[in-house]
């Protein structure tokens, strides 16, 4: 049975199609993956689904009725609930004011918070979410947060949950039992459409797959007859996907670039690194994997000179460093901001900013790094998502800095956009650069590092380089991922080679 | 960009607009002929060399000290506290242009007006550092230093530097006063509109540059959109919140050129009239854009005038009514126009 019915949906902004006739069905209890690259048109259906957008022509029909919703609520009224990519909670409350507001059950004219409790506890060990209730927002980690609001879309009933790229900010092992409650989802009977670009995931949990490109619906394939390449090859077009791995090496020792000796650091009377060692070499990637809070930050912020209370002992042998932050609406750009204006800010020349130079700026990276862009007038936040990082990343290379900082900097991105990152990084690798990437893919520190550590409570816990995991014996390639994968969740004892 | 422009002046002209209904609508409540009202003022300001001089006069400190809240406003600082820093900053302004009369024009009035500067900010900076360096908001900060500086030249003006019996420091001689508009253009005969309208303009100029065409100012305005992002971009934002401030503080002394060096010839305790607040309204309307600053300027300069001009008519603090009006109108009228124009 169809629970959701799209037909011919379009949906215009300015004389972008973001949606352009599309027409499918999701069946009921099924887990449907959407699948497409950044602007495909992905979120904007999925907002129209959930009353944050108004579709311009077209029908929706959800439980095999005509709706049309005029706000979010709406569609929470009709049982459909959203995971957004970013958070909507209240850092100062708890788990539970968080979830339970707007939506309270009330004793006379006070909340019930009893009754409240024993409800979501239930629904906490059905899925087994692992939260405390009474623990503040702000003190939990991402992960934590995003079963937060797992748990709201629980206690608000909701059968249709829309996932908006719900693993692009978990470790491997967070999304395996982000899979599980997944599952658990099925069993109750409802009914789960996922957004996504990582194939693997869909490979592992979807029953049905659409492909969208370019606004059109363009691909659709189910469970059984799934083939991750024709998938692949639907999402991308014509584009060809180019074989990332050049192969690494270097001869001799190269010269260090920047050491971190024996670091510690507190915040606000919490450890936050220990003891951590690290030396970046010219020209090399070094790749930190790790689950996310661990220090990565904070090694980020003492190289790039934000933080400064910290005990050991730092070598620094260039101060040309770029960074490309983890968050990019947060920290990468100024969302308010043309794209020249976000180029022009860190660049030496042009001191008097005309009209001609911010053009100007902004023709050459868009040229050179394939940025697309509705007008090179538009604010920064009208890009999608791997254009704003292709941007971000144009200007920090630009720069010509010795140390590029990368921090998971295919967060969020399309495969096209991802396989031109991972180009470019490789490629400011062989210009002699020294790079440091952070990510919490392991697939990607694999790929692109010569050597890597892996990040545990705030130190180095283990470090491998290229030959000891390019490996082409897939069994022993599995042990070692395992391996690395229970040190960066600190099961096994600290070892360091 | 365009589009913005365009839904700004959108939202400007209707916030006008509604707030010219509303206030014929106060107008008739209590009982008076809007017209008869309207008429008066239009005839007053317009009418004569004397009230248009007049209303460009009440609009120049307006514009100064508006173009010096802006460069704060950019930075996404609420300096309410160019109040106390504009009559910190005139105030030394006479003092020195006093000390140094027999210097020459060229010397005096240069030499007052930058001590002045430097006095409105470093008092700027007090909020700044304590913001910087402690976190607390300078919309506290600068409202307490309002109250710390009043007092304070109060003090050192009636105990060491008032001519006595008065609230008004000794009055600089004419050779050092700022020439007249009058003497230029014979039209203005009467009104106290001197050069430093011209001073203003430039000014609002020269701002305008430094805010959206020079490095330093694609910082301060970086940093009043996302501090977080500013400094992942390498952005000193301490420096930048210190030097916005200091700036921005630092211009609202020039407002002193008008009244002591363009009119009255001394600091008069009181003489700002609200100028410091009045100045966030104008900054306000005009979204910060310098070049809108002299705009919303003149039509505060206007209310201000024509509320005299009407007086008889209807009590003059009807046109703070309408100041206020403005304020909130185009607060919500904004919410209107990028909820159905920008989307």
């Amino acid at each position: 049975m169809n629970i959701i019915e799209f037909s011919n949906i379009s949906k215009k902004f300015g004389n972008l199609k973001a949606n352009d006739n599309i027409s499918f069905a999701v069946r009921k209890n099924s887990v449907h993956c959407i699948v497409g690259e950044n602007g495909a048109g992905k979120s904007t259906l999925m907002k129209i689904l959930f009353g944050s957008y108004r579709q311009d022509s077209g029908i929706m029909k959800v439980n095999g009725s005509d709706v049309s919703f005029n706000s979010p609520l709406d569609a929470i009224a009709n049982g459909i609930g959203m995971l957004h990519q970013h958070f909507m909670l209240i850092e100062d409350f708890t788990v539970m004011e968080n979830v339970i507001l707007g939506s309270e059950k009330t004793l006379n004219i006070k909340i019930d918070f009893e009754e409240s409790e024993r409800v979501l506890k239930e629904y906490i060990k059905k899925y087994n979410l692992d939260l405390n209730l009474n623990k503040k927002i702000s003190e939990l980690s991402i992960s934590e947060q995003q079963k937060v609001e797992i748990l709201k879309l629980l206690y608000r009933n909701s059968e249709i949950i829309i996932f908006d790229e719900p693993t692009a900010v978990l470790s491997p092992i967070e999304v395996l039992e982000f899979f599980k409650i997944i599952f658990q989802f099925k069993v109750e009977g409802k009914t789960i459409i996922l957004i996504t670009h990582k194939l693997n995931e869909v490979r592992e949990i979807s029953d049905y797959v659409s492909v969208l490109r370019r606004g059109k619906l363009v691909y659709e394939t189910e469970k059984d007859i799934l083939d991750l390449k024709v998938l692949s090859r639907e999402i991308v077009g014509n584009v060809e996907i180019q074989d990332e791995n050049t192969g690494f090496d270097y001869e001799g020792e190269p010269e260090v670039i920047a050491g971190l000796n024996n670091i510690n650091l507190s915040v606000n009377k919490i450890s936050v690194l220990n003891n951590l060692d690290l030396k970046l070499k010219k020209g090399e990637v070094y790749g930190i994997c790790g689950v996310e809070g661990n220090g990565q930050n904070e090694v980020i912020n003492i190289l790039f000179g934000l933080e400064k209370n910290f005990t050991g002992k730092l070598n620094i042998f260039t101060d040309k460093i770029s960074l490309v932050p983890d968050d990019r609406l947060k920290k990468g750009m100024i969302k308010e901001f043309s794209v020249g204006e976000n180029l022009i800010i860190k660049k030496k020349e042009c001191h008097y900013i005309s009209n001609k130079c911010l053009k100007k700026t902004a023709e050459e990276t868009i040229s050179k790094y394939d940025v697309r862009m509705p007008d090179i007038n538009a604010p920064m936040e009208s890009l999608s998502g791997g254009n704003q990082q292709k941007v971000i990343i144009a200007r920090e290379i630009e720069l010509g800095n010795d140390l590029l900082i990368f921090s998971h900097p295919t967060r969020g991105v399309d495969i096209a956009a991802s396989a031109f990152i991972h180009s470019t990084i490789l490629q400011q690798k062989k210009k002699g650069k020294s790079i440091l990437l952070v990510s919490s893919d392991l697939d990607e520190i694999l790929k692109l590092s010569d050597r890597l550590g892996v990040i545990s409570k705030g130190r180095i816990v283990a470090e491998f380089d290229r030959n000891q995991y390019n490996l082409q014996n897939e069994v022993e390639k599995t042990i070692l991922l395992e391996s690395i994968g229970k040190l960066m969740i600190g099961i096994t004892g600290e070892q360091k080679n | 960009m365009s589009k913005k422009i365009k839904a700004n002046i959108i939202s400007i002209s209707v916030s006008v607009l509604l707030t010219f209904l509303i206030t014929v609508l106060v107008l008739l409540i209590i009982g008076k002929n809007p017209a008869e009202v309207f008429i008066m003022m239009f005839e007053d300001v317009f009418g004569s060399g004397y009230g248009f001089g007049q209303t460009l006069f009440k609009a120049t400190p307006l514009i100064i000290c508006g173009c010096g809240l802006a460069i704060c406003f950019h930075a996404s600082l609420f300096n309410i506290g160019a109040e106390g820093q504009l009559n910190a900053g005139a105030f030394v302004t006479a003092l020195v242009a006093f000390a140094l009369s027999n210097a020459g024009f060229l010397i005096a009035v240069p030499a007052a007006l930058i001590c002045g500067f430097i006095v409105s900010g470093a008092l700027g900076l007090v909020p700044a550092v304590i913001k910087v360096k402690k976190g607390v908001s300078e919309v506290i900060t600068t409202i307490m230093m309002n109250f710390i500086i009043l007092a304070s030249i109060n003090f050192f003006l009636i105990d060491f530097f008032a001519v006595k019996s008065t609230v008004h420091t000794e009055k600089i001689p004419d050779g050092i006063m700022i020439s007249k508009m009058s003497d230029l253009l014979p039209g203005f005969q009467g009104s106290s509109l001197n050069l430093t309208f011209v001073f203003a303009i430039l000014m609002a100029v020269a701002t305008y540059f430094f805010i959206y065409k020079t490095k330093t100012g694609y910082k301060i305005r970086s940093v009043g959109f996302n501090e977080t992002a500013s400094r992942y971009m390498g952005i000193k934002t301490n420096r930048i919140v210190m030097l916005a401030f200091f700036i921005g503080s630092g211009l609202t002394s020039f407002v002193g050129m008008n009244f002591i060096m363009g009119y009255k010839g001394y600091y008069e305790f009181g003489f700002s009239n609200n100028l410091g607040f009045t100045a966030i309204a104008v900054a306000l309307l005009a979204k910060n854009n310098p070049i809108g600053i002299i705009f919303s300027a003149l039509l505060f300069g206007f209310l201000d005038y024509g509320g005299l001009a009407v007086n008889t008519l209807v009590p003059k603090e009807i046109m703070f009514v309408i100041q206020g009006i403005v304020i909130l109108t185009i607060l919500s009228v904004d919410k209107l126009v990028e909820k159905y124009y920008l989307k």
